[in-house]
């Protein structure tokens, strides 16, 4: 196989990721040495190969850049449920202990990430003068009375079941940092438990079946978009042995929670900063 | 930050058998592989469950999942080793519901969910491994009463709990992208299982969450709790010699 019919296979993904490490490189960033050799004797399959791996390879701007995005996440939700939880006559007592604990969580995740960016010479991102009324979505909506006790926990419902999916969408760009990663591993999961019991106690499921947004306003949406993915690992679950016996499509979607992308995140809580 | 091509984790045939130029770029250029985490068992060194012990160790095959194989393979082992003990957890437990008032409809819902989705994930592992890198566990309880309602939400408590653990800590063994993001995708469903059950045992409670920061477990503190409730001889080769812990007060040790 010549060199040329191997590239003219190569995946244009491939490709585009290579061209953005080049750009990386050319501005400065480290390369491996056994790349750059690889490249200085033209063995282009074997660099390219050796490229892409390196192409995972995060740059401490990039880890930071996941961090600052996970640390806006986290001050969201803790400004929502410290505000909930000091709110005049908002949650009933029985569910006050459920909610005390979300809210401590999240304002101990503001301060252990603002202590990994602090730590890695980055200057923790400051919490924003968040909306959360969503524009207008949410009217009148001010962690008041028992009235909008509902509307509180279908929110919080939607942002945990997002912050599962973001730090979901971010962790490979941890991979050769490995504190950072297990730091935002053991995050990710306390935001599923957080996730699972706003559900149940919600009367949902404590999963996510399909891509449905169950009795939430239609808005939210975005927020389980692409939960219907039936295909992992290129397997599709449904035509597994016993598949059919175990739940179908139902349980299919359910046993895999799935990622978002920085913009999709983006997206579903741009209504609520400034 | 930029999207990334995903990788998709190869199924079973790839492992060994690149069945086109293009499979065999992509296996080359992304040190394609496959993979994930462990997901657990009952777990004994946590001072916030239940202390569940297995009646094992045992003289049963020896199963040896080996993390130099390449490809993160090793890792993807691991994973399938805890995945099995689990969905024959679950499968017990559901087995178990006929003729016993132990547990509520809608109790029997959830644990029946949760037993979907373990033998999903079981499955999963095994198709992606094939038969080149399969094996078959035969779990064990002692003398756990699967139709006494504490007994079986304690236990399942621990396997949660551990397979959170498990998941967590091997997330950084794993070299593929794609790999870590799979394996992310399961854990988040082994939190949820915590969660409920937890809620199930002290419903409306702080106890569906321990720690604002989940535990993060070595490979190693794994097995020893999955032992226990396997009759063969769970063996690493080639174990991982570093361990990068997360924060926490309760992640002292790993």
């Amino acid at each position: 196989m010549t060199t040329d019919t191997m590239i003219s296979n190569i995946d244009p993904e491939i490709l585009d990721t290579l061209d953005a490490r080049a750009s990386e490189i050319a501005q400065g960033a480290s390369v491996d040495s056994k790349i750059a050799a690889l490249l200085a004797l033209g063995s282009i399959p074997i660099a390219l190969g050796a490229l892409a791996k390196d192409a995972y390879a995060q740059t401490p701007a990039a880890v930071l850049d996941v961090l600052q995005f996970a640390l806006l996440l986290e001050h969201l939700e803790a400004e929502f449920y410290t505000r909930a939880v000091a709110g005049a006559g908002l949650i009933p007592a029985a569910d006050l202990a459920l909610f005390t604990r979300i809210r401590d969580h999240e304002n101990a995740h503001v301060t252990g990430l603002q202590g990994l960016i602090t730590a890695k010479g980055g200057t923790p991102v400051a919490r924003p003068a968040f909306d959360f009324t969503a524009k207008g979505a949410l009217a009148g909506f001010n962690f008041t009375g028992a009235g909008q006790y509902a509307t509180f926990q279908a929110v919080a419902q939607a942002f945990e079941d997002t912050g599962v999916r973001a730090y979901k969408g971010q962790a490979e760009f941890l991979i050769n940092d490995k504190p950072a990663l297990s730091a935002a591993l053991s995050i990710h999961s306390v935001e599923a438990r957080h996730a699972a019991v706003v559900r149940k106690l919600r009367g949902q499921k404590g999963w996510i079946t399909g891509n449905s947004r169950g009795d939430l306003p239609p808005f939210t949406q975005g927020v389980y978009d692409g939960e219907d993915n039936g295909t992992q690992a290129t397997v599709v679950i449904t035509g597994l042995p016993g598949a059919a016996a175990n739940g179908g499509i139902n349980a299919a979607t359910e046993a895999f929670d799935e990622p978002l992308t920085k913009a999709q995140v983006t997206a579903i809580i741009t209504p609520f900063l400034p | 930050m930029s999207e990334r091509p995903r990788l998709t984790i190869p199924d079973a045939g790839m492992l060994g058998t690149a069945r086109t130029r293009r499979d065999v770029l992509k296996m080359m250029a992304m040190g394609g592989a496959l993979v994930m985490l462990p997901s657990a068992i009952a777990c004994s060194d946590d001072d916030d469950n239940g202390g569940l012990t297995g009646p094992g160790p045992n003289t049963g095959n020896a199963v040896t999942i080996d993390f130099a194989k390449p490809g993160d393979v090793g890792v993807l082992q691991f994973a399938y080793a805890l995945e099995q003990l689990e969905a024959d957890f679950y499968t017990q437990v559901v087995n178990n519901f006929s003729g016993s008032t132990a547990f509520s409809a809608a109790e029997q819902a959830i644990l029946t969910d949760i037993k979907y989705h373990e033998v999903l994930h079981r499955e999963l592992f095994k198709a992606a491994l094939g038969a080149t890198n399969g094996f078959t566990l035969t779990p064990t309880y002692g003398n756990l009463d699967f139709k006494n309602r504490t007994a079986v939400l304690n236990a399942a408590r621990d396997f949660e709990d551990l397979g959170v653990a498990a998941y967590n800590g091997a997330g950084q063994y794993l070299t593929v992208g794609a790999n870590l993001t799979l394996a992310g995708k399961i854990v988040s469903v082994e939190a949820r299982h915590a969660a409920v059950i937890r809620d199930l045992i002290n419903p409306k409670s702080a106890d569906f969450a321990p720690n604002a920061f989940d535990d993060v477990k070595r490979p190693a503190t794994v097995r020893t709790a999955a032992q226990g409730f396997v009759v063969d001889k769970l063996t690493f080769a080639n174990p991982p010699a570093t361990f990068a812990n997360a924060p926490g007060t309760n992640n002292t040790t790993g």
